[in-house]
């Protein structure tokens, strides 16, 4: 402790830029990772405390997938005599014309039954009279809003809120004002309630319910009910706690979480370089130093103790700065990412409010701690290992021995042919990860013999063009490779992984672009909503009929998408006529054999798999998945696999009258409709507009305006890439202006001899700036090479990990050349104030130096 | 001569237990059919009210009748109706049918402790009990209002669900019709319901104003009967769900 404060102390505060500068990497890493997992966790928080507070005291909710289900289900599951209330619900999300404009969560019950699960607390204190229950449930027109939602937009008791319902815009009266409780804080405040058997007309359920909410007879264990309930609903029904639908939720968006791991990951990963690197040369600076201690009796022991607790001091500042900006990062995206996830995967939330977990930032501070110590541990052996009477030499620097780089070398070939037996045999996850940590690490390793070969290379380029500057330069760095080699890798990790990304992307969006192309051409979309993802209103079987005998139309397909749990994950089911989409489709084949194929599965004797499912869940063609359907399991063998991007987490094609037959449900979430030559879109909408009137509510979508949708929610999902890139690019210019300044303090004397035996500022000017250009070339070129195998290994994780889409290795030429600029002028912009530092230091200061 | 004749019976009935006072209360109230106009008049705590009317038929015995409720005004509730069938083993079966969404909804048996459309009766309240549904026990005899009465504790068989922990009924000894209950749960008084006004319609003795009130929310509900009559040719297909449907 003492010595941190005489000596440690007194070094930061001496060299205060550069201590910043060194854990720069391990706040931007800490930052990363704690605001997106906040903002994370703030959605996720949002979703459970809604699903709480609407819950109320419900102990089960009994659902059917994202299917729902008929109305008697309701009545069987009253007749259980455990339970003691069985309320059926439908949920849907809707924006209706307010002064907020905001969106609104519509929880629809059965009010008859539904107090004995959720306290609607009233305004006017008695609902007996203000609020008449009667004419609540008479009139479908009857709405019950918050305080809250009611002052936001003007309303009071009786006032019209317009909703469009499926039958048009429709008028609904406030005839119920609840006061703040647990239940009115659902969704923000944004939250109203309606008679169920009204919502079915205004959702297009028909008579159908979304879910049933449950509470038990008094003293029973709840789990033992669900069993019960189980039993008699059979295998096609979903009976779980509510708190579940939070889980379902959370595994939704899992992908987004590991991405956000792995971002945060890296950044740390880069900045843990940083911080070798300055504690590296911060051991070669305070040699002597350290010879002293030595002298006077520290043991090797107490100088390695010393070092570490400076960098985990280091590494406490920095995670408690990163956390800090973490939550601010979190503050400014929760919102959006809200919007974002729930635009992806329909699921209704709204997260105002940062909900930072304590236990995510004890675990982000101990990251940052951990991460500073792994960086600074060689570089505090190796002060440990000065022996004191070389350190009170002036002038003996320690450098990278032959010895110790041939070492390296070795063990880069080795781990590399460990690599390699891994992608020749290596099909298990276990000895594939390996094989992806040791190309890092061989990659690691090798950063200081290939950035010596290759300043070598440059050298006589460089003093050809500038015989002074380049020499220096290029000498600079070959001389002491171990002052740059953090800052190198640093960066050739950083271009490796905007390589990845960028080629990743660059093979997602022409995947994507081609199964646009190929799989969804129709000529136009009718949808119940703006929001392809949201769910909640659904066609009437009727409207797919009317549509069909448009003149101009020649051929509809009505399709219904829902969410179904499968191996304990929602899976998205697409329902629709196979013999149709084969006639106009052709989604590419990856195992079956096409004709059969579809003619079977039109037939309704299996489903066709997405191959993202087919990685993801382990299945192949001729497994066979059990459904759960509300009639019972359905048996289906899988048919073939073909390349769907329908959803994330893979997608199943069946034919529509099997889902028809066993889930009795003819309604759609979509039609898509083929014109006849010669009769255009805006024709057809004209037409639409004639024949559904204001009967339906509908948005009529083109086949550009579907392709611009998935293009956006592509480009959303892509935007967390470019934070990637962002923290990569970031953490990069600080290591080199980190090294830059480390190299300027580092060379004082020299560049002090330099001025005083005739040498120009402009000379030593140009020098460090070369120096900082040729840091960025290297680390450039080493990133590009690093940056095609990163690429290999990112589209292998994410098909077998992350999304189970298979993407065509591309290299990205492109993003290699938008990167030559950027990185080139980030390093000569990072050179620009350790030059002038340089050249206005006072020269007699320089050469006193050491 | 009536007067006469039922003060006779129930002196002879001192000795008989509750069941039996409860028993022949039910048979000598029993009718083939009836049917009435009502009002409902909801006091709230601060003396405000709401009214409704409403036209009620009923067919059948005590026990296992079938009615039908039919609100006529306010015009908000107008054709709302609820169906009752009464069964004498089981509780009854209820269904409600809204003409503005053109469809009836069953009204589950565990909702029947709910509010009826916000009145201070419940669902179970409007239920027609039949005496093996219960177990009775004879308090004693008690004045109210002038009028002695037999005071009874009725408790709901396991069999039958229930709100209430018991029911404590005043069955006035001259006409033997009970004339106040008083509702509990465990140990507390939660609800009171009074035969207000009683009198004879075609030699039936009938409560022809009942007042419930909940004595937690401090509110009550008046509950008019007008146009009362019995015996009336009733068709059995107006007391099915089709013709509820239909709004008959």
């Amino acid at each position: 402790m003492i010595l941190l404060r005489l000596i440690s102390w007194q070094y930061t505060r001496k060299h205060l830029l550069r201590s910043l500068l060194t854990i720069a990497g391990i706040v931007l890493g800490v930052a990363v990772f704690v605001g997106m997992h906040t903002a994370n966790q703030s959605v996720l928080t949002a979703f459970t405390q809604t699903v709480d507070r609407i819950a109320g005291a419900t102990q089960l909710q009994i659902s059917a997938g994202e299917a729902g289900f008929e109305e008697d289900i309701l009545e069987r599951v009253q007749n259980v005599p455990e339970v003691r209330v069985a309320v059926p619900v439908i949920e849907a999300v809707m924006n209706p014309q307010t002064k907020s404009q905001a969106n609104i969560l519509i929880l629809a019950v059965d009010m008859t039954g539904d107090r004995s699960l959720r306290d609607y607390a009233l305004e006017s204190g008695d609902e007996s009279f203000i609020e008449d229950p009667l004419v609540f449930l008479a009139q479908p027109d009857s709405i019950m809003i918050t305080r809250e939602f009611a002052a936001e937009n003007d309303l009071k008791s009786n006032s019209e809120l317009t909703l469009n319902s499926m039958d048009g815009p429709k008028k609904f009266i406030v005839r119920g004002i609840m006061k703040s409780s647990g239940l009115t804080t659902a969704f923000g405040g944004n939250l109203a309630i309606m008679d169920v058997y009204a919502a079915q007309k205004i959702f297009g359920r028909g008579r159908r319910f979304d879910r049933i909410d449950v509470a038990v007879q008094e003293g029973l264990d709840p789990a033992a009910v669900q069993v019960k309930l189980e039993k008699v609903l059979g295998s096609g029904f979903q009976v779980e706690p509510p708190s579940s639908r939070a889980k379902q939720f959370e595994s939704l968006s899992s992908v987004y979480g590991m991405l956000a791991n792995i971002t945060s990951l890296f950044a740390l990963f880069i900045g843990m370089f940083l911080i070798y690197n300055s504690f590296a040369i911060a051991v070669t600076q305070r040699r002597s130093e350290i010879g002293i201690l030595r002298a006077l009796g520290a043991t090797r022991r107490q100088i390695q103790v010393l070092f570490l607790a400076e960098s985990a001091v280091g590494g406490l500042v920095g995670a408690g700065l990163g956390v800090v900006l973490g939550i601010l990062i979190a503050r400014g995206i929760a919102g959006s990412l809200g919007q974002f996830l729930g635009e992806v995967y329909g699921v209704a939330q709204k997260a105002e409010e940062v909900s930072s977990d304590p236990r995510l930032l004890v675990g982000a501070m101990v990251l940052g701690v951990v991460t500073s110590l792994i960086a600074a541990w060689i570089p505090a052996r190796n002060a440990a290992r000065v022996d004191p009477v070389q350190a009170l030499q002036k002038g003996r620097f320690q450098l990278l021995t032959a010895g110790e780089n041939r070492m390296r070398r070795w063990t880069a070939f080795g781990l590399l042919s460990f690599v390699g037996v891994s992608l020749a045999f290596g099909h298990g996850r276990l000895i594939f990860y390996a094989g992806y940590f040791a190309a890092i690490f061989a990659g690691v390793l090798l950063v200081p013999t290939l950035g010596l070969w290759l300043a070598r290379g440059m050298r006589p380029a460089l003093k050809a063009i500038w015989p002074v500057e380049g020499t220096l330069a290029a000498d600079s760095l070959i001389q002491s490779p171990r002052r740059t080699s953090g800052a190198v890798t640093a960066l050739a990790l950083s271009v490796s992984l905007i390589i990845a990304l960028g080629g990743m992307t660059q093979a997602a969006y022409a995947s994507i672009e081609e199964w646009l192309r190929v799989a969804l051409n129709p000529d136009m979309y009718l949808a119940p909503t703006q929001n392809f993802t949201d769910r909640s209103f659904r066609f009437p079987a009727e409207l797919a009929s009317e549509v069909e005998k448009l003149p101009g139309v020649r051929r509809i397909q009505a399709v219904r998408i829902v969410r179904l749990p499968m191996d304990g994950e929602p899976v998205m089911f697409v329902a629709l006529d196979v013999s149709s989409v084969t006639q106009e489709a052709r989604l590419p084949i990856v195992s079956g054999d096409g004709p059969t194929m579809y003619s079977d599965a039109a037939a309704g004797k299996g489903v066709i798999i997405s191959d993202n499912f087919a990685l993801m869940h382990n299945r192949k063609r001729g497994d066979v998945l059990t459904i759960p359907t509300p009639g019972g399991p359905l048996q289906m063998p899988v048919l073939g696999v073909v390349v769907d991007f329908s959803d994330q987490k893979g997608s199943i094609l069946l034919d529509r009258s099997v889902y028809d037959k066993y889930f009795k449900d003819t309604s759609s979430n979509v039609i898509r409709i083929y014109l006849q030559a010669g009769v255009t879109v805006g024709q057809m909408r004209e037409r639409i507009a004639a024949q559904a009137g204001t009967r339906f509510r509908y948005f009529v979508f083109t086949n550009e305006d579907l392709r611009s949708y998935i293009l956006k929610i592509t480009d959303q999902w892509f935007g967390l890439t470019y934070i990637q890139i962002a923290v990569a690019v970031l953490v990069s210019i600080l290591g080199i202006v980190n090294t830059l300044t480390v190299s300027i303090t580092d060379r004082r004397r020299e560049l002090g001899v330099l001025q005083a035996v005739g040498g120009l500022r402009r000379q030593i000017r140009g020098t460090i700036w070369l120096e900082a250009v040729l840091i960025g070339a290297i680390g450039l070129i080493l990133g590009c090479g690093f940056g095609a195998v990163a690429l290999y290994y990112a589209l292998e994780t994410s098909a077998r990990d992350l999304s189970g889409m298979r993407l065509a290795y591309g290299y990205p030429f492109r993003t290699v050349l938008a990167l030559i600029p950027i990185i080139l002028g980030s390093a000569f912009l990072a050179s620009l104030a350790p030059a002038e530092a340089a050249v206005r230091g006072s020269l007699v200061e320089a050469l006193e130096y050491e | 001569m009536n007067k006469l004749v039922l003060f006779l019976f129930a002196g002879a009935l001192l000795a008989q237990d509750a069941r039996q006072i409860v028993e022949e209360s039910q048979k000598l109230h029993r009718s083939r059919s009836q049917q009435y106009e009502g009002v409902l008049e909801v006091y709230d705590t601060k003396g405000g009210k709401n009214e409704k009317r409403w036209q009620y038929a009923r067919i059948g015995s005590y026990g296992e009748s079938r009615s039908v409720l039919r609100f006529l005004a306010p015009p908000l509730v107008k054709g709302v109706a609820l169906l009752v069938h009464n069964h004498p083993d089981r509780a009854s079966d209820q269904w409600m049918w809204t003409p503005e969404l053109n469809r009836d909804r069953r009204i589950a048996l565990q909702d029947r402790s709910t509010r009826f459309f916000g009145t201070d009766f419940s669902f179970e309240d409007l239920e027609e009990r039949d005496v093996d549904q219960s177990d009775y026990k004879l308090l004693g005899e008690e004045a109210l209002n002038g009028q002695a009465c037999y005071k009874i504790e009725s408790v709901a068989k396991k069999s039958r669900t229930t709100q209430y922990s018991r029911v404590v009924i005043w069955v006035r000894k001259d006409i033997l019709l009970p004339v106040q209950f008083e509702m509990y749960v465990k140990a507390e008084v939660v609800k009171r319901l009074i035969h207000k006004r009683v009198e004879k319609v075609q030699n039936v003795w009938s409560t022809l104003e009942l007042e419930m009130n909940d004595l937690k929310k401090k509110t009550r509900t008046v509950m008019k009967t007008e146009k009362l009559k019995y015996d009336v040719a009733l068709p059995e297909e107006q007391f099915t769900l089709q013709a509820l449907r239909r709004g008959e």
